[in-house]
């Protein structure tokens, strides 16, 4: 069963038939965690570095911003039963437009935030597959937390 | 060349737009016009009227009050939203359809190009112009050129998509160089065969390069920047991801700083699901 990630959405789960997926991820970037001993998984589709940039949107969805929407799938997930050294984490998205450069990017400041962060709190991304100009789709099986990377156009693989 | 002329009978191949469509488009842009003559040509094609009635009622909309009558949509929202609205729920029928030579799946082109004419109306706005219809519209229909050339960008994806990746072509580009022909240039016929103005052939065929545009800089640069955004955000990207080229000069001239871009990125995100019942209307 499909439980589709929105844009500026986070789930977790411990359901054994769950595949956690979210689409399109242009700019946006989705980090995927998976804790293999208590089989939890759960996806974030952020789309802004920054919750200063509108702390009322953050206090309604902070699944919006990196500074905020990361935080708090950790927490859903522990609040499962997941453990943070146990953590398998995979960051894909973050595309850019051409001749982007400095001005306007989110994609790059996306990638910035969370890298970030997890430097700060002592997390290592395990896979990252991080911008470009294409275009990604992420997904996550709960069971056994086997995930699948589709480029559009190109087509999906398991990493 | 025969190629290229092969694909531009395929232009007949589309659903014509509807002769309401047509008459509100040049009422909208027309200074003149007066709220009865807008009202008078909708009225009298009731799947038109019932779809616009559903649309403006819709959540994403939020009127204080629910609209039962065109004329009361007139009132509540201007002549220039209520043309909009009929635009956006009477060409529907070409963007609809999946194309797999992009990638996208059945709706994916529908929702891109909505949200790019709802964007595109709001940075309009922000930039203090009144009558938005222009710009939505061409928004709303500027990828109607990928409908046509779906087939081709699908025979020849693999050639298209080594140009992007090994020469830093746009997708654009290399539609052009592989092809002979890109989605824009091709909208712009589109538009051309619909009798559109100038104007919105214009901004169509230049909504990837709005510097080079000559009659219509400034509309074209609000359409390609409200593109440039529903590509970041995601919104109806496929195979040709955001193989695009960011014109900063383009972004400066629209005087909006990167705070004024992310600001509605997430005031339109959070009304996504909203813009997603409306579409399933």
């Amino acid at each position: 069963m499909n439980l589709i990630v929105g844009v500026s959405d986070m789930k977790v789960s411990n359901d054994k038939e769950a595949i956690l997926v979210t689409y399109s991820l242009g700019s946006c970037i989705g980090v995927a965690i998976y804790d293999s001993v208590a089989r939890v998984g759960g996806l974030l589709h952020y789309m802004l570095p920054e919750s200063s940039l509108d702390q009322e949107k953050a206090g309604k969805n902070p699944y919006m911003f990196a500074d905020t929407g990361i935080p708090s799938l950790f927490k859903a997930a522990y609040k499962l039963g997941a453990k943070k050294q146990r953590m398998k984490v995979i960051v894909v998205g973050g595309s850019q437009v051409l001749d982007q450069k400095g001005f306007f990017n989110i994609g790059k400041r996306n990638d910035i935030a969370v890298r970030k962060m997890f430097h700060k709190n002592n997390v290592i991304i395990d896979y990252r597959d991080v911008g470009g100009t294409v275009n990604r789709t992420i997904k996550l099986a709960v069971n056994n937390g086997d995930i699948w990377l589709k480029v559009s156009g190109i087509g999906e693989k398991k990493i | 060349m025969s190629n290229l002329k092969s694909i531009i009978k395929k232009i007949d191949r589309l659903k014509p737009i509807s002769q309401v469509a047509t008459k509100v488009m040049s009422i909208a842009e027309d200074p003149e016009s007066s709220m009865s003559d807008l009202s008078k040509v909708i009225i009298y094609d009731t799947a038109v009227t019932a779809n616009l009635l559903k649309v403006a009622n819709s959540a994403y909309f939020g009127l204080p009050e629910k609209v039962d009558s065109v004329h009361q949509g007139i009132v509540l929202m201007g002549m220039d939203q209520v043309a909009n609205l009929v635009l956006l729920s009477t060409s529907g029928e070409n963007l609809q359809t999946a194309q797999q030579g992009y990638d996208l799946e059945a709706g994916d082109l529908w929702k891109y190009s909505v949200s790019s004419a709802l964007i595109a109306r709001e940075l309009a706005e922000k930039k203090g112009v009144k009558e938005t219809h222009l710009i939505f519209t061409a928004a709303l229909l500027k990828d109607i050129g990928k409908v046509v050339l779906n087939q081709y960008v699908k025979d020849s994806f693999d050639k298209i998509n080594t140009l992007v990746t090994k020469r830093n072509f746009t997708f654009r580009e290399a539609e052009k160089e592989v092809i002979g022909i890109d989605h824009a240039e091709l909208g712009g016929m589109v538009a051309e065969s619909w009798n559109f103005s100038p104007k919105m052939v214009e901004i169509i065929r230049h909504h990837h390069r709005p510097q080079e545009s000559s009659i219509s800089e400034f509309e074209s640069s609000i359409v390609y920047m409200a593109d440039t955004i529903c590509m970041m955000m995601g919104i109806g990207v496929g195979s040709d991801g955001l193989a695009y080229r960011f014109h900063r000069k383009v972004v400066e001239s629209l005087e909006l700083t990167e705070r004024d871009f992310e600001k509605i990125i997430a005031g339109f995100a959070e009304k996504v699901k909203q813009l997603e019942a409306m579409m399933n209307i």
